[in-house]
């Protein structure tokens, strides 16, 4: 074996053959409170490979939708770096990173075409492209016909395609999702999870996937991220190698059990 | 038919038509005094016998009204935005103005005769006082109810500060902007009615005080109605410009508040 | 919810700065003091007055007819709202009448309560009503809808009787929503009487008020605009320190 490879880590090598396109490392985030700074994020390092579907599971505030704003450039870290294609992430570039919230936060006076053609107008893209791009995007969510409709005609559902849409219009090679399915009921949750999976294989994205549904993460995921309770950091991280597509009846089978086992012993053991 | 078994908008409308009867029948049975309560159509004959001197009043207090609204309006939508929007002068003048919406404003009034006269100038200044706070603190209240987390999706988009003000902040308040005019504009037409009643030479409060000095009661009925006409048709017309403009709402501005706490339900606890 | 320091600071600087101002324009020839009396002048002239018996006891008739009609509006107005939500025939028949008659200007009518009552106490005190009772009934209904439906399903799951259901249940939840109409028809009911004395009266201190203005009397005119001021601040702060009070032991 050749020793440059050696200096590698084989965590790494194992799980992320791909070309990584977002590298953290000694990620710290302390938040400055009235009761005193609350350490949310210690030492974070992960790597993720492009074309991956990577899921952080953890217990609620543990730092995930932190992690996410700061991936996002939303939010500026205490300490460490986040590189996204070789270059550090500092402020939002809709040109790499696309995002989606737990809340579609889709703009009430805008049509549902609007809403998905809204970061282009921001970057003053002809209206002839914009419609055209939208509802592109809009049939590939799966709503080409409800393009005219305002967000409080459409179910929840409905709402996060729409911002699903909206986050994939700029054609960012990276999609950054912070419980995008949380708000919505069980029955709609994993149809849409489906969806996206769907939605996944045909773009073929990198996707960075927040949840604290242990099953959702299982589901999804080509590799999970276990964190830690506050300060979050992450405390494992398993290869999920069930074949895609995946089914319905993968989670009734020993290796969806056994992963979700691992999770849950993860989360629970320092949690109360 | 029996009372009990007619819709209520009949009832409704079998209780107005008897109140305008009664208006009419209670004087010229004699069971009234023709001073506390002229008939309905002595009011309205003295109202449209005398049109070309209402109109003359009306001229003076619309133009009244104009004035005021434009300081009182322009001004309290403007300090009420600037105040609601940022944390600071929030928490530092918004107990001060709140208390002071206390003060019974119109106590005031004496001092604008004294120092502008008893000419329009008193009344523009009154008015535009009287309607200044209230479309202030609801300016600054409604600010408050636009959602951040829109603000925020709009900066993942990489929106600059521009377009976050004229695309986001701008679009969502509009709502809270007609909701303080039709707040304003009712004070103001009331405030400028009411310093014409208690000092002035001209406009309908004049006119409906010195036809209460000389008892004539069907001149003062005529006066007030036609005011609260220009009240009641100001607030009618508001409302459907509101409707037009935020039909995107689903009709009523309260939806905007009112959308926030039922998701915080149906999702996932954020801060637990 | 407690204010920290600096915001504190920042709404005493600010009051400072008003007064301060006050003081200083008429002082420096900026405005002419005949207008505009210096603040420590106006204070000397308040100190004054409220030495004098007749101003005494003008402010203590307005005080009275303010609290006559707010005894009046208030049970009137909490009964009707009470009526009106619990029966839903008379809701439905009465709803958008009382919305409208709430939603109307009352100053306007002010002239029709003095060519029916004249200008004494009662007129003043049902104009006073008047203004105010429509305040409360609207709150009272709010009240009641404040009222959760699956707190009285709890209650009555545990066997509750009517009378525990009103005390444990509804008036908890309502009382909130009742202070605030209450303190609300303070505020209109203090602007109401005022008003009434100002346009035509011969007690009280909105007739002092409109007299010393039509006698270019500025200083006694600011003095008594502060004491009306200050009057009402204190009475809104005191009613809204219940008010919150009321909304912990709810909590
Ligand atoms: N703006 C903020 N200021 C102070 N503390 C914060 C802020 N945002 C989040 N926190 C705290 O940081 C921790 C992590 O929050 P978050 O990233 O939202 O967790 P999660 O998304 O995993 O539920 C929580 O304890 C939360 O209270
Ligand atoms: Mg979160």
């Amino acid at each position: 074996m050749q020793p440059l490879a050696e200096l590698k880590p084989v965590v790494d090598e194992a799980i992320a053959p791909e070309r990584p396109i977002i590298q953290v490392s000694g990620l710290d985030h302390v938040y400055p409170s009235r009761d005193g700074p609350v350490h949310a994020l210690s030492d974070i390092a992960l790597t993720v490979g492009e074309g991956r579907f990577v899921v952080i599971v953890g217990p609620s505030g543990c730092g995930k939708s932190s992690l996410l704003m700061m991936l996002a450039g939303l939010r500026h870290q205490t300490a460490g770096t986040i590189l996204c294609s070789g270059r550090p992430i500092t402020d939002p570039d809709p040109d790499r990173v696309g995002v989606v919230f737990q809340e579609a936060n889709l703009f009430p006076w805008l049509t549902a075409i609007d809403n998905v053609a809204f970061p282009l107008a921001l970057r003053g893209v002809s209206r002839a492209e914009r419609a055209a791009r939208a509802n592109a995007m809009l049939e590939l969510v799966g709503l080409g016909d409800a393009g005219g409709r305002y967000p409080h005609e459409l179910s929840g559902g409905m709402k996060q395609r729409v911002s699903i849409a909206r986050g994939l219009v700029q054609d960012p090679p990276v999609l950054l999702m912070d419980e995008p399915f949380a708000a919505l009921d069980e029955q709609t949750r994993m149809a849409m999870g489906e969806e996206l999976l769907r939605i996944w294989s045909a773009t073929r994205k990198t996707v960075v996937f927040v949840t604290h549904s242990l099953t959702e993460a299982v589901y999804l995921a080509d590799e999970v991220l276990v964190m830690s309770a506050r300060p979050g950091r992450i405390v494992d991280r398993m290869e999920v190698e069930l074949p895609r597509p995946r089914t319905y009846e993968m989670m009734a089978g020993a290796v969806f059990g056994r992963l979700r086992d691992r999770i849950w012993q993860q989360i629970k053991a320092p949690a109360r | 038919m029996s009372l009990g078994a007619m819709s209520p908008g009949a009832v409704r409308t079998l209780i107005i038509l008897g109140v305008l009867v009664l208006w009419e029948a209670l004087p010229r049975l004699g069971l009234v005094p023709m001073l506390f309560l002229p008939p309905l159509t002595t009011t309205l004959v003295a109202g449209f016998s005398d049109w070309r001197v209402y109109g003359a009043a009306l001229v003076v207090t619309l133009t009244e009204v104009a004035a005021a609204l434009v300081f009182a309006v322009g001004g309290g939508i403007l300090i009420g935005a600037f105040v609601g929007a940022l944390a600071g002068p929030r928490r530092i003048l918004l107990p001060v103005f709140s208390s002071f919406y206390a003060v019974p404003i119109v106590v005031l009034y004496p001092v604008f005769t004294a120092w502008f006269g008893i000419g329009s100038e008193s009344k523009i200044a009154f008015a535009a006082i009287y309607g200044f706070f209230p479309t202030m603190l609801a300016t600054a209240a409604g600010i408050q109810t636009i959602d951040p987390n829109l603000v925020l999706t709009a900066r993942s988009m990489g929106a600059t500060p521009v377009q976050r003000l004229l695309r986001v902040i701008l679009p969502a308040s509009i709502p809270t902007l007609l909701a303080g005019l039709r707040l304003g504009g009712a004070l103001v037409i009331v405030g400028v009615v009411v310093a014409e009643m208690l000092i002035s030479a001209a406009g309908i409060g004049y006119l409906v005080t010195s036809s209460r000095t000389v008892l004539d009661s069907p001149r003062v009925f005529a006066g007030v109605l036609l005011v609260l006409v220009i009240a009641m048709g100001f607030d009618m017309a508001m409302r459907v410009v509101e409707r037009r403009c935020a039909a995107w709402g689903g009709g009523a501005p309260a939806q905007v508040p009112r959308r926030r706490p039922i998701a915080r339900e149906t999702g996932q606890a954020n801060a637990a | 919810m407690r204010s920290s320091l600096p915001v504190l600071l920042g709404r005493a600087l600010l009051i400072a700065a008003f007064l301060g101002a006050w003081e200083a324009l008429p002082r420096l020839g900026v405005a002419d003091p005949e207008l505009l009396p210096p603040f420590s002048t106006v204070l000397g002239t308040l100190w004054g007055l409220l030495a004098r018996p007749a101003l005494r006891a003008d402010l203590a008739i307005t005080t009275v007819q303010l609290l006559v009609a707010v005894a009046v509006a208030l049970p009137v107005g909490t009964l009707l709202g009470l009526l009106l939500s619990e029966n839903p025939r008379l809701g439905a028949i009465f709803d958008p009448l009382v919305f409208f008659l709430f939603s109307i200007p009352k100053s306007i009518f002010l002239p029709m309560f003095i060519l029916t009552m004249g200008i004494g106490f009662w007129q003043k005190v049902a104009f006073g009503v008047f203004s105010t009772v429509f305040i409360v009934l609207m709150s009272a209904t709010a009240a009641v809808r404040a009222v959760r439906p699956d707190h009285v399903f709890v209650a009555r799951a545990f066997g509750a009787t009517r009378a525990q259901i009103a005390w444990r249940v509804y008036l908890p939840s309502m009382l909130p929503i009742l202070l605030e109409g209450f303190r609300l028809a303070v505020i209109f009911g203090f602007t109401a009487v005022l008003l009434a004395e100002m346009y035509a009266s011969r007690t009280g201190m909105g007739h002092q008020i409109a007299s010393w203005g039509e006698n270019f009397m500025m200083d006694r005119l600011f003095a008594g605009v502060l004491l009306l001021a200050i009057v009402a601040i204190v009475l809104n702060e005191a009613i809204r320190a219940v008010e919150v009070r009321c909304s912990h032991w709810r909590s």
